[in-house]
């Protein structure tokens, strides 16, 4: 009670410093700096520009701005000498108790006006993809959690040291690691968490579970610290050590320390988020072991049942073997490293051994089965799916949300590794049970459909697939059916984005593409059967494509993207330039040769999209808003000095030199590359010859140990040479 | 309330012995004058009595209990002014008591505040802001947050100085007032401060006791021992010390101490002054020695 009434006491004096009201203004401005300055969301999703950015600057800063406060407060009662009134009332320890809280409070004060603030920024700047929930996790965890963190460790050090330039110093330097070397270590960057991006039409729960579970694990370890350095606030006249040997005499206080440290290492070690994958990429081993002598596949059924509001996963798999060796032989499958696994055969528990090695994001388990001739495996398994430590700056791919997930062959169902096919293949049936508004996309050509209907609104999805793995998408999904280049095209998108998506005109620009390329270029490799799946997926760093299913990421489909004027003249025209991709990006990738080269798969985007652009609204539109442009980019290119002088860019600043460095290689991509294009157009006899060479290029035989499209292809196909694409 | 200081030592980690074997007893109701030269021990004392400093050797006990079981017990009996402190500037006077009121515990701080101010004369600035005061009114409001509460025991260490004359008496009386019911410790240099109110002495020098009782005991123990004379009638006799000079119109006026006064010198009546600084003058010859 007393140290309640002690609590707002304090609140109220720090509430009467100007100091304490200058750093909660000055945090509450402190997101604009994500606006400019510091970016470490660089996906081009509108919440990992508008909301991430902002929201990590905020914490950073205000976790600098609340050190500051921290140190310059602690140390107040010293400098003031009013130190030797208040210990001569209460204990020293009680009183550094009660400054923390009440920084604390302040922190948390700052957060909620930091949060009011920006609420209708944000909430303007992002658009129709802006959701609350998302605003409140971001600013809570990325902003508001930075600035106990931060006070802990400036609190900490002042108790240790009771100096405050030392005090600054030792904060300074521990949060430059985390703002630098550290930065890049999803667990170690304490002030500043590790997050790529926020997915603007899907959900982020597992970026704030991750960035939570960062935060809380710091939260224990500085609050363990700062017990340490409480027991050694001065007392009695002594020193540190000497003030620590008196204060560990009240044995709670001591245990509380330990115990803070121990739960918070051992959650540091336990991180539930990452796998431990051999880090040699080369390795190979779960890919080589033996195939079980005598042993094929007959068939394979699978249940799955996600709980997408625990994130996690449980499912069934029962797999049946045709053993003809009469002997009893081990089979291995690879599993999602955060998944348990139990095994029955013939209704009978069988010992599931994980080996404990992890590779490509999956863990090594072994069943030793006995010789019956045919085996009925039944796999019971489940958990919080892992991500491959390889990612784990990118986290939130294992998304398992209400609104979204993605569950990719190991996390799907165990994924069997030393079994050949039999003669139909590796047969397998998917049952998935979903909440009612999700659409489940099987990755493939295989469809989906509804089987049953739940009281509770769920609803299971069965499909049937022919092979060893599989990947599952699903979501809430809008779907429209397309007919173009002769196919169906199942076009899914997230149901947020279906605003941007009608704006932008996205089924009529995926008509205008899938005609005209499939006219011009030929079918798209992955598109050959009677329907191509376009699904719009989770921002995902690229995208991929396998037999009748491609992906779009979603961050081609923001609405700052779709205003950029270099890939489009308006929205739908740059939805136009993604599709393209399909054919020059995914349908043929590119190589590109160096930095300063202007190939790359752009140029032939940029291109296409012109022509397509030309068809649509004819040539006088596509002049002024494509030709034209380009080449005022390009005069402007060859007048910049830093293009004349290449020497001198060189000798700028690293990130002033990456700055312009990108820039110039935006005009050659998006403007010189397209340009040289239509010049080779013209050298090679017009759009129909050109046409021609690319179909045939697009067409060609792919070497896959080299599958990449090159700029000497290229100009070997036209009959030029660089020289003569010069537009100087 | 009784405070019983046992064979208390206190040195220093820098090897500064400032209190040797101090054997103390103090009991309320009493206004205690501690009395003593700069670095006699006098800071350090009082540091040991409100918990800042352990003692490196012997005990002090509150109310019969060892200090370092009692000090939450003694913290909530204590008024204490330290003669080196600071306030919070940003505040106001009555923010500023409000706040160590609740620091206090005290139930009715309104009510405590409005006397304290009305006892030390603060009540025109107490919504003053803490930096606009003198120095002298922030040695009052010092003195202020010290009786918030009417705490059993209080300790002043200095509270006169920066006070004009009048202020000083006011706060003599005011002391005088609160040590009826309780143990009012008060250290000083100013003699006249402890001369009229103080019902009990404690004179220290280099960490030792040399005297305690009463002022009248003091002042008794130097009878036979203070006189005055003519300066221009002074021999060279060592031993004589002189603790005033007057200047007059039929020459300069000497009053001193001596262990044995010489004939030149007419004896006088002892005040408390003489008779501490003869306590000194002896002590410090016997260190000599």
């Amino acid at each position: 009670m007393k140290t309640l009434r002690l609590f707002f006491l304090e609140l109220g004096r720090l509430l009467h410093g100007r100091l304490t009201w200058l750093v909660l203004l000055l945090t509450a401005v402190s997101p604009a700096a994500g606006l400019v300055l510091y970016k470490p969301a660089d996906a081009a999703t509108m919440l990992s520009m508008y909301l991430a950015n902002p929201a990590l600057a905020g914490g950073a800063a205000g976790g600098i701005l609340f050190a500051l406060l921290t140190v310059f407060e602690l140390d107040r009662a010293r400098r003031s000498r009013t130190e030797v009134l208040t210990d001569a009332v209460v204990s020293p320890h009680a009183m550094a108790l009660v400054r923390l809280l009440a920084m604390l409070t302040a922190a948390g004060l700052a957060t909620v006006l930091t949060m009011l603030v920006w609420f209708p920024v944000s909430r303007w700047l992002i658009g129709a993809v802006f959701t609350g929930t998302d605003y409140v996790l971001a600013y809570l965890l990325f902003l508001g959690l930075a600035l106990p963190l931060a006070i802990l460790t400036a609190g900490a050090a002042y108790q240790f040291t009771r100096r405050t330039d030392l005090s600054l110093v030792l904060f300074a330097a521990f949060a430059g690691l985390s703002l630098t070397v550290w930065a890049d270590d999803w667990q170690l960057c304490w002030l500043n968490p590790c997050v790529w991006a926020m997915s603007d039409d899907f959900t982020n729960f597992r970026l704030f579970r991750t960035a939570a579970y960062v935060r809380l694990t710091w939260l224990g370890i500085l609050a363990g610290v700062w017990a340490v350095s409480y027991l050694c606030i001065r007392r009695y006249g002594k020193g540190p050590l000497g003030s620590l040997a008196r204060s560990v005499r009240r044995v709670w206080r001591p245990v509380i320390a330990l115990a803070l440290l121990a739960c918070s290492g051992t959650a540091y070690a336990a991180q539930p988020f990452f796998d431990n994958s051999n880090p040699d990429l080369s390795a190979m081993h779960l890919y080589e072991l033996d195939y079980a002598e005598g042993v094929t596949f007959l068939d394979r059924t699978v249940q799955v049942y996600p709980d997408t509001r625990a994130g996690t996963l449980e499912g069934r798999a029962v797999y049946r073997f045709q053993n003809t060796s009469g002997e009893a032989w081990t089979v291995y499958f690879g599993v999602d490293p955060g998944y348990d696994l139990t095994a029955s055969v013939d209704g009978a528990a069988v010992p599931a051994v994980r080996t404990g090695y992890e590779e490509s994001n999956m863990a090594l388990w072994e069943i030793a089965l006995p010789a019956d001739q045919e085996i009925e495996l039944t796999l019971e398994y489940g958990g919080f799916p892992r991500d491959w430590n390889l990612s784990s700056t990118m986290q939130g791919d294992p998304e398992i949300s209400e609104i979204y997930l993605c569950l990719e062959n190991q996390r799907l169902f165990p994924y069997l590794l030393n079994v050949l096919p039999g003669e139909e293949g590796y047969p397998t049936t998917v049952e998935i049970t979903l909440p009612g508004a999700m659409l489940a996309i099987p990755f493939g050509t295989s469809q989906a459909e509804v089987v049953a209907e739940h009281a509770d609104g769920t609803r299971t999805w069965r499909y049937a697939s022919n092979s060893t793995g599989g990947i599952l998408y699903a979501g809430d999904y809008v779907r429209q059916d397309i007919e173009a280049g002769g196919i169906t095209i199942e076009f899914y998108y997230g149901r947020k984005h279906q605003a941007v998506m009608e704006a932008a005109g996205a089924a009529d620009a995926v008509r205008a593409v899938v005609d005209y390329c499939t006219e011009h270029y030929g079918a798209l490799s992955f598109g050959t059967g009677d329907t191509l799946k376009l699904i719009q997926s989770r921002v995902a760093g690229g995208g991929y494509a396998v037999d009748g299913a491609s992906l779009l990421n979603e961050d081609n489909f923001t609405t700052v993207n779709l205003d950029d004027r270099s890939k489009g003249a308006v929205p739908g025209e740059t939805f136009i330039h993604e599709l393209v991709h399909q054919w020059w990006g995914l349908g043929n990738m590119f190589d590109v040769g160096d930095e300063t080269s202007p190939w790359s798969s752009e140029g032939l985007t940029v291109y296409t999209t012109y022509r397509i652009v030309k068809e649509l609204y004819g040539s006088d539109y596509a002049q002024k808003y494509y030709v034209d442009q380009w080449q005022r980019d390009v005069d402007d290119y060859y007048l910049n000095f830093y293009v004349r002088h290449p020497e001198y860019l060189e000798k700028l600043p690293e990130t002033e030199r990456l700055n312009i460095a990108g820039s110039l290689s935006g005009v050659r991509h998006y403007s010189e590359m397209p340009l040289k294009l239509l010049k080779a157009e013209q050298l090679v006899g017009g759009e129909a010859a050109m046409d021609q060479i690319l179909h045939n290029l697009f067409n060609r035989e792919i070497d896959p140990m080299y599958p990449y499209l090159t700029y000497q292809e290229f100009l070997d196909a036209c009959h030029l040479t660089e020289e003569e694409l010069d537009l100087g | 309330m009784e405070l019983n200081i046992q064979s208390v030592s206190m040195t220093y980690p820098n090897g500064k012995q400032a209190l040797r074997d101090l054997d103390l007893e103090l009991k309320s109701p009493s206004l205690i004058g501690l009395l003593g030269p700069n670095g006699a021990g006098k800071s350090t004392l009082m540091k040991l009595l409100v918990a800042a400093l352990t003692p490196t050797a012997g005990s002090i006990l509150v109310d019969g209990r060892p200090l370092a079981k009692a000090e939450r017990q003694l913290k909530a009996q204590l008024g204490y002014l330290p003669q080196d402190f600071g306030l919070f500037d940003e505040l106001t006077v009555t923010e500023f008591l409000d706040y160590m009121a609740a620091l206090k515990g005290l139930r009715q701080p309104k009510a405590a505040i409005r006397k304290v101010l009305q006892a030390v004369n603060l009540e025109e600035k107490a919504k003053a802001p803490i930096r606009t005061l003198s120095g002298g009114q922030r040695q009052r409001v010092g003195i202020a947050q010290a009786l918030l509460g009417d705490p059993p025991f209080l300790i002043f260490d200095e509270p006169t100085v920066g006070l004009d004359p009048e202020e000083r008496i006011h706060f003599r009386n005011l002391f005088s007032r609160a040590a009826q019911d309780r143990l009012v410790l008060l250290s000083t240099h100013i003699i006249e401060d402890v001369q009229s109110v103080c019902d009990q002495l404690v004179v220290m020098d280099h960490g030792q006791v040399l005297f305690t009782g009463t002022p009248e005991a003091l002042i008794q123990s130097a009878a036979g021992h203070v006189g005055v004379f003519w300066e221009r009638e002074a021999g060279q006799e060592a031993g004589l010390h002189i603790t005033a000079r007057v200047n007059t119109g039929r020459g300069v006026r000497c009053r001193a101490v001596a262990d044995t006064l010489p004939a030149y010198v007419q004896p006088a009546e002892p005040s408390l002054e003489d008779a501490y600084l003869y306590l000194i003058h002896l002590h410090t010859k016997e260190a000599a020695q």
